[in-house]
């Protein structure tokens, strides 16, 4: 019995990993430049796109492409905030709420375009692979997309907490007004948020294809889950949003395991309106604004 | 007579200018398949004016649109069949007259396929059509030929085809028979099969996984799990811990593509050995093993029809793959023994009256050639235009190829245990 629920929680936890990266940066978004980007899901397609041909033409190991997926990421993240998001930041939230919207319909149906609803896969060494210790076994791919995902959670605290430029994300995020008034420039800050937010999605596309197929729809399945990590861990709250991805993982994975393979969602439902009745600002805790 | 030897032995509907006969492309594709055959017409021509005119046979499938890919190859399959009837001296009962494929698109689309299959129809002196492959697109097509009193011949395996139809034959084996052979390849695996069934909730999950329950008793099957679960998950191994955990020797995964994938690559990681059976699906055609590669060895599957059946069935397949790349996939190759009966009855009719096509279509009886490319090698339509012989054949994916494994008279290769 304890080896059925380790062996849960365990591809909980991955799972959750990867729940973790998109969710951080659509919190992120949200955090800083406050609005909530819907297109998230499809920037972890492309992520997954990029690593597929890259992989497919050149035989470049998926987790290798991260290498090009974050930067090409960064880059679109950029040139959306300067291009298009900067445009709509008023004080009205519809049409910051249709741009990106629209923007995720737009890839969703450039994606079909140009790719077809097929399902492509990347095949790796160590796809099929598995650690087992005991009765518990722990797929390969699944580890490495794990632990690369806390690695840049990681590094994104260290980023925000230590550096100037993390240092005025932050501020902004606090308080805008009084940011600018400290001569933090705000479209700049908000360029870089949504870069590192893009680049993340990125991360998690690439950290995907090893052990997950890519097709134009992909991304509709994780940000579902990534939009219920960032309420479940308070709206803006990255540490939040990380532990809040973690525990639906598992709570998942147990709801598969003894409630019914189709029903995992209803545990993750039903602990999201739990916290919510009883912490309406989320685990996180009081930092919502 | 001029204008008779102009004509092609192949018409193609879709071809927006048909006007521009000086075209590159256009003489292009002539010379490639209408010229051998277009020299044989001029033989015919001086004989008699009238016994040389080709006989058109109509053909749909979707060739733009979400099912093109498969629709796409049935359409190089038809070519090719008609080119072998024409290249073999085309219906000699009718003075040699070549067969005339008059292509249309359906679009993958319900609504154009009756408007295409009617236009089909009344703007063609049509002796009969094949097509559609998909049962959704057959269904209404098969109405509207009904109405028209025009014999329709398909490899779509919808039971309802065979309901209140006089003018539609289906020469393979029908859907209620596909459950019932996946329960007989599972004990191909072990003479005490144990089986868990998964099947995504959905209409398709739950309607095939119930078929495969009520039929696993009569077929001394026991079924030891049986799971829905939500299609498009992001994580198996919860499921198949499960399924690990049920002690089952076979595993029956009802799902469509991108889950099927995530089933049999945890089952691996799990390290778990178990025969994987997909039943009828997407995953018998070739693109399924360019997009799954290795991880696709081993996997079991029904089809209806398969290119390693038979030595006929293999000299087309030889063909087809010389042209296209590929092997001749179930509907591709059903098609083309399609064409061939239509042929066979064309020959027996001596006439291109649609009425007498379906009538000789009524009595066809076929145990060799071309013509009887189907598993179990005989043909014969029974009053509800079901093949009397049709059973499907079981699969597996062996070496980037699909084998027949099942049932022993059709099986060309041993089942490869994973």
């Amino acid at each position: 019995m304890w080896e059925t629920v380790a062996q849960a929680v365990i591809n909980g936890l991955l799972i959750g990993g990867i729940y973790a990266l998109v969710s951080i940066g659509v919190t992120l978004i949200f955090g800083v430049v406050k609005i909530v980007n819907f297109a998230q899901g499809e920037f972890v397609m492309i992520g997954m796109y990029i690593s597929f041909f890259l992989a497919n033409q050149f035989g470049i190991d998926p987790i290798v492409s991260l290498l090009v997926s974050m930067p090409a990421l960064f880059a679109a993240g950029v040139l959306i905030q300067h291009f298009l998001i900067r445009r709509v930041l008023g004080p009205n939230d519809m049409p910051q709420i249709f741009l990106t919207f629209a923007l995720s319909l737009l890839l969703l149906n450039l994606a079909l375009m140009l790719f077809s609803a097929n399902y492509r896969t990347v095949h790796t060494s160590y796809s099929d692979e598995a650690i087992h210790i005991g009765g518990l076994y722990i797929p390969v791919a699944k580890l490495i997309a794990f632990v690369v995902a806390m690695v840049l959670s990681g590094a994104l605290w260290v980023f925000l907490h230590t550096t100037d430029l993390g240092k005025a994300m932050r501020a902004a995020a606090q308080n805008r007004d009084v940011a600018t008034l400290m001569g933090i420039n705000p479209n700049r800050v908000f360029c870089v948020a949504l870069g590192i937010a893009l680049a993340l999605a990125g991360a998690a596309g690439s950290l995907l294809m090893p052990f997950y197929s890519a097709y134009p729809f992909v991304g509709q399945v994780f940000v579902l889950m990534a939009f219920v990590a960032v309420v479940l861990g308070t709206l803006g709250n990255v540490i939040g949003a990380l532990v809040a991805s973690l525990m639906m993982g598992v709570a998942e994975s147990l709801g598969i395991q003894f409630v019914g393979a189709d029903s995992g969602l209803i545990v993750v439902f039903a602990m999201l309106l739990l916290t919510l009745a009883f912490k309406p600002t989320g685990l996180g805790g009081g930092r919502a604004r | 007579m001029k204008k008779d030897r102009k004509k092609k032995s192949v018409t193609d509907n879709t071809e927006p200018n048909q006007t521009l006969p000086k075209k590159q492309g256009r003489r292009e594709f002539l010379l490639k398949t209408g010229g051998l055959l277009a020299a044989g017409a001029f033989g015919a021509v001086p004989l008699r004016g009238w016994a040389a005119d080709p006989v058109n046979i109509g053909a749909l499938y979707p060739t733009t649109g979400s099912m093109a890919q498969i629709g796409v190859g049935c359409v190089a399959a038809a070519k090719l069949a008609v080119e072998m009837v024409n290249d073999a001296g085309g219906i000699k009962s009718l003075g040699g007259a070549k067969l005339n494929l008059i292509l249309s698109d359906v679009q993958s689309d319900t609504t154009v396929t009756r408007t295409e299959t009617d236009r089909l129809i009344t703007g063609n002196k049509l002796s009969a059509i094949h097509g559609c492959f998909a049962s959704a697109l057959t269904l209404i097509a098969s109405e509207v030929a009904e109405r028209a009193k025009m014999p329709l011949i398909t490899g779509s395996s919808s039971d309802q085809l065979n309901k209140g139809r006089t003018y539609t034959f289906t020469p393979f084996a029908r859907a209620s028979q596909f459950a019932r052979a996946q329960l007989q390849m599972s004990k191909l695996v072990s003479d005490q099969p144990k089986v868990a069934v998964i099947f995504e909730n959905t209409a398709f999950g739950t309607s095939t996984s119930n078929g495969l329950k009520e039929l696993a008793p009569a077929e001394g099957v026991e079924i030891v799990m049986f799971e829905p679960y939500s299609a498009g998950f992001t994580d198996a191994s919860p499921l198949i811990n499960k399924v690990k955990s049920s002690g089952a020797n076979a595993l029956f995964s009802v799902s469509y593509l991108n889950d099927l994938i995530l089933i049999v690559r945890t089952v691996k990681q799990v390290g778990l050995n178990i025969a994987i059976n997909g039943g009828s699906g997407g995953f018998v055609i070739p693109d399924f093993y360019k997009n799954v590669g290795k991880l696709a060895e081993g996997l079991q599957g029904v089809a209806h029809w398969n290119h390693d059946m038979d030595a006929n069935a293999e000299k087309v397949n030889v063909e087809y793959k010389k042209r296209t790349g590929e092997f001749l996939f179930e509907y591709a190759g059903g098609l083309v023994a399609q064409t061939f009966m239509i042929a066979d009855a064309l020959e027996r009719a001596a006439s291109t009256d649609p009425q007498k096509v379906r009538d000789a279509l009524s009595t066809l009886d076929v145990s060799s050639g071309y013509a009887a490319m189907a598993p179990g090698g005989k043909v014969k339509f029974g009053p509800d235009g079901k093949n009397v012989y049709g059973r499907p054949v079981g699969v597996q994916w062996q070496n980037g190829d699909l084998a027949s494994v099942f049932p022993k008279e059709d099986a060309r290769a041993p089942l490869m245990k994973t």
